[in-house]
Parts: structure tokens; sequence; C-alpha cells
């Protein structure tokens, strides 16, 4: 292991993207941040809000055609290496609000998020549990350790 | 311009020239946690006027839904929200059977009620726990969330998820949510250790001046303001009026408890409000157990038929929610789905403006918003 990696794998920094779903993700992960049950800081990881600061980017939500370009921009500007994990059913595939349409295009959704950002890692579930999350997270970090050394 | 008068450096108020700052953050901000607009309009770090614009996850729940048989509609306005899921297929249920003429045993009733309250709990600490956040408590925030986890685990064990629990169904509630004597064993125990924990945490909480006094006074809004704009739930109440619908609504009658209030309409008296209802619903939820009646706890026996509009109201934890179904062969035609939260967006204009910018996000945070499940289409009619 590297000196830097040596050095992120002290501070790793999640960034949390809403990008439309029925917010039920969104508390789970901050549950998993600030609740001490979960508590993700035992592994070094502390939630930011700034793209800049952070290192694996958590997206929930299916994509509304109205956050595709803020989702690509927040993505753009993490510096690399970066990490998306995609949280929820509706980050996973469109949810009840692509798929209900069946064959028909939905008007409102342009995810799932992988048709728009690169996905590393996906939990599914939804409501996602914060074990899940959590799981989801530490998972995705060796990888992030060993492009960092690359 | 700085002119002298009598020796002392005055502003000459005629002359002096203000600068309109506009700061406008979002729509998908990375300090948001949901995605909203926000214009604010400064003059002086005071700001002069706000402007709350929604619009970005609007998901089309209710075209989703024309079409689909009322039993599966249901099913999807839970995924209005994450926080008052329970609210959205309660009342949605409530409107299909209404709308279909469909009896629903006691027991069903007081399982609803009992799904209602403890989503109220739930709701009303994330409230605390996102305020103290806000405020750059984190303590009392992880303080709150770990009180919260037990009404997550009760909720977990009546609809097997933490968060879309779906307990209601058409005629009743689902088999999986029924109550044997451990489970309601388990849910008083827990009631008396929110009772305990919660009091402790706002016996703290006041106690501390410097939270105190960063929270009194900001974010006004006065009674007239909060009628004026048809402000609901526990907002309103906070202003010191004294209006609840569940006073209204006959799945409460069995029940008593009180309508809480708090004077001021401020930060303190929003967080206040919320605290002190919490044992109000702590109380319910008793009551609900210790009069939950023997029965059957779902009725099957219904026809899928023609019904004209019909609307049913509830009070959700943020105020009145509201939905509607007109249903041609118990197929949805049409539905109408209105949040509270809706209503609250013009409160939280109104608490922002004259108060100086950096206590903006608070006063927003502290008319509870829940931006999600406020993008409907809508329609503003003028009268
Ligand atoms: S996966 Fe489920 S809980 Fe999560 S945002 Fe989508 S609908 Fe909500």
């Amino acid at each position: 292991m590297g000196i830097k990696s040596l050095a992120r794998k002290k501070a790793i920094h999640l960034m949390l993207v809403y990008t439309g779903g029925c917010n039920g993700c969104d508390i789970e992960i901050v549950n998993t941040v600030l609740s001490p049950k979960f508590d993700i800081e035992q592994y070094n990881v502390y939630l930011t809000w700034n793209p800049r600061e952070a290192d694996v980017l958590v997206v929930s939500g299916p994509v509304t055609h109205w956050t595709k370009e803020p989702l690509i921009k927040i993505y753009e500007s993490i510096p690399k290496p970066k990490l998306v994990v995609a949280v929820g059913a509706c980050a996973l595939t469109g949810g009840v609000y692509k798929n209900i349409h069946g064959e028909l295009p939905s008007e409102e959704i342009a995810g799932p998020v992988d048709n728009v950002i690169p996905v590393d890692a996906k939990v599914p579930g939804c409501a996602v549990r914060p074990e899940d999350v959590v799981a989801g997270v530490v998972s995705v970090i060796p990888i992030l350790l060993e492009k960092e050394d690359k | 311009m700085v002119t002298k008068i009598d020796g002392a450096t005055t502003c000459n108020e005629t002359e002096r020239q203000v600068f309109e700052t506009e700061l406008n953050m979002g729509t998908v901000h990375p300090a948001a946690l949901e995605p909203y607009r926000v214009r604010l309009f400064i003059e002086d770090e005071i700001v002069k006027d706000a402007e709350i614009t929604v619009g970005v996850n609007h998901r089309g729940i209710e075209r989703i839904m024309e079409g689909l048989p009322v039993e599966k509609a249901n099913a999807l306005t839970e995924k209005v929200c994450g926080i008052c899921s329970n609210g959205h297929i309660f009342n949605s249920c409530r409107t299909g059977e209404g709308a279909l003429g469909i009896e629903i045993p006691e027991r069903a009733k007081y399982l609803r009620v009992l799904a209602q309250e403890l989503e109220r709990l739930h709701s009303h600490m994330l409230y605390l726990g996102h305020g103290s956040e806000v405020l750059c408590h984190e303590t009392f925030a992880m303080r709150i969330f770990y009180i919260r986890e037990s009404v997550m685990d009760l909720l977990f064990m009546m609809g097997g998820n933490r968060v879309q629990y779906g307990i209601s169904v058409l005629g009743g509630i689902r088999p999986r949510a029924d109550l044997n004597s451990r489970e309601k064993q388990r849910i008083l125990d827990t009631m008396d250790y929110i009772d305990e924990k919660v009091a402790a945490f706002a016996e703290r909480f006041v106690a501390d001046p410097m939270v105190m006094s960063r929270i009194t006074g900001t974010g006004e809004l006065s009674q007239k303001q909060a009628l004026d704009l048809h402000v609901t739930g526990p907002t309103l109440r906070a202003t010191g009026y004294e209006f609840d619908y569940r006073t209204k609504m006959p799945e409460y009658e069995p029940f008593e408890f009180n309508v809480i209030t708090q004077d001021g309409g401020d930060v303190r008296a929003n967080i206040l409000m919320r605290a002190t209802e919490i044992f109000e619903s702590t109380n319910i939820i008793r009551q609900v157990i210790k009069g939950l009646p023997e029965g059957p706890i779902v009725n099957r026996n219904w026809e899928l038929t023609d019904a004209p509009v019909y609307k049913s109201y509830i009070e959700v934890p943020r105020g009145v929610c509201y939905h509607s179904y007109g249903l041609e062969d118990g197929k949805v035609r049409h539905s109408i789905i209105r949040t509270p939260s809706m209503s609250n967006i013009a409160a939280m204009q109104e608490s922002c403006i004259g108060h100086p910018v950096q206590d903006a996000q608070l006063n927003i945070v502290s008319c509870d918003p829940c931006f999600t499940c406020t993008d409907r289409a809508i329609q503003i009619i003028k009268l």
C-alpha cells in the first residue's frame, strides 16, 4: 500500500446526491451517517456536501430529466479517483416510476443512474437498509485505494 | 454616502445607495438535502424577498396511477413520500373505501391509527434531528436519531420494512401487520423508553442557553400571516392557532388527546411544538394498545364498481393531506394528491423575509419541508 492510499484510508468522504426518488432512501443514508446505531464513521467514512472533497458519490433516486445535468456536473467536479454507489431500487432500475409504463418510455425519468454516469456498486432495496448502505460503501473502499495507487 | 453633521459621522439616508443582491441556491445544490430552488433577495444582509420553487422531482405518480385498479394505485401512493409513506397509503385506502362503500373492521381502524402515530413519532424526531443538524449541533442530532431507531424498529416489526411498510390495504390492513401479545408489550415498553428519553432530551435542549438564544425570535410567522397563507399542521399550531384535523377524523374518536399549541411561531415554538406532540402520540399509542378490539383485520367482501369523485382529508405529520379518486369499474380515472408542504411553502418564504440571511436555511427547515412529496402538478385558482 502506497503512502497516498494509506492516508486516504483514514478519511474517505462520501457525498449524497438525491435525484428525485421518494426521500426514503436519502433519509436512510443520512441515518447511516448520523445515527449512532449504524455509524459509518467507524470505517473512517465521513459525510461531506462539497463535491471537491468527495471520494464516493452515493446516488439515490431515478434521475428525473431535470436532475440529469446537475448530476453529471457534480460527478465531473469530483477529483479522481472517484467511485459511484447507486442506492435503492429507483437508482438501480428506475423503480416504480420508470417500469410501471412497461414498454412505453417514461416522460419524466432519464435514469436509472447507470444510463447517466458509470456506477461501481449497487445496493438494492426499497428503501435500502442502513446496514446495506454501510456494506456497499465499505466494499468499494479497496477499489478506491487501488485506483489511488495507480 | 457619508456626510458630516455637527461633527459626528452619520449616514445620509436619502443619498445612501442600497444594492439588492440575489442569492440563489439550487435546484440541485449539495448543501440542501432535497432538490429545490431558493432565491433570496438581500439588502444589507436582510432578506427582503424569498422565492422557493419546486418541480425538478416531478415523477407524475397520479399519471402513472391512471388506469390501474384501485388496490394497485393505493400501493403506488406510498411512493409519493418516504417520510409519511403510511399517511399516503392510509389516505388513499380511505378514499377508495369511501368511494366503493367498503366497511372496515374495528381492529383494522385501530391498527391504522397505531401506524399513523408511529409515523408521526418518527417524522417529528427526524425534524428534531434535522433541525439540530442545521443548528450545527450534531450531538443533539445524533442523540435524537438514536431514539428514533426504536420507532423504526417497531415499524420494521409491523410492516417488515423500515420506510415503505405498506400497512393499509383496501378493506383493512395487511395480515403481516397484525399484533400478538408479545408485540403489543414491546410497543408499550418502547413508548415508555421514548417518553423518558425525549423528556430528557427536551430538558437538555431548553437548558442550553446558546441554542435557545439562537432559535428564539428567528423566523417569526404571525398567526394572521399563517392563516392568510393557509398554513397547516404543526407549523400553524406553533403560531397559537388550535387546529388539528385529527379531532375531526372518525378513526380518532375513541382516543383522548390534546391539541398542542405554542406561541410565537418562531423556530423555538416550532421545535417545542414537535417535541411536545411526541408525548401526545405516545399517549394515543398506549390507548390503541389498551383498547385494541379482537376480530378480523381485513374485509375482503367488496366489488370494484363505478364511483364518482370522492375526497378524503387526513392529518399527516406535516398537516392536512388530501386525496381524491374518481373510479370507473374500480380503475382509477382521476386522482389528485395534495400534500401539506404545498401550503407550507408559503410559510417557508414568509418566515425568511425580514430576517438575516444566515438564518434563512434554519427558517426554511423550521417549517418542516418535504419537497419530494410536494412535487405535483398544481393549478392555482385565484378567487
Ligand atoms: S428505492 Fe424506494 S424508498 Fe428509495 S427512493 Fe425509490 S421509491 Fe423511495
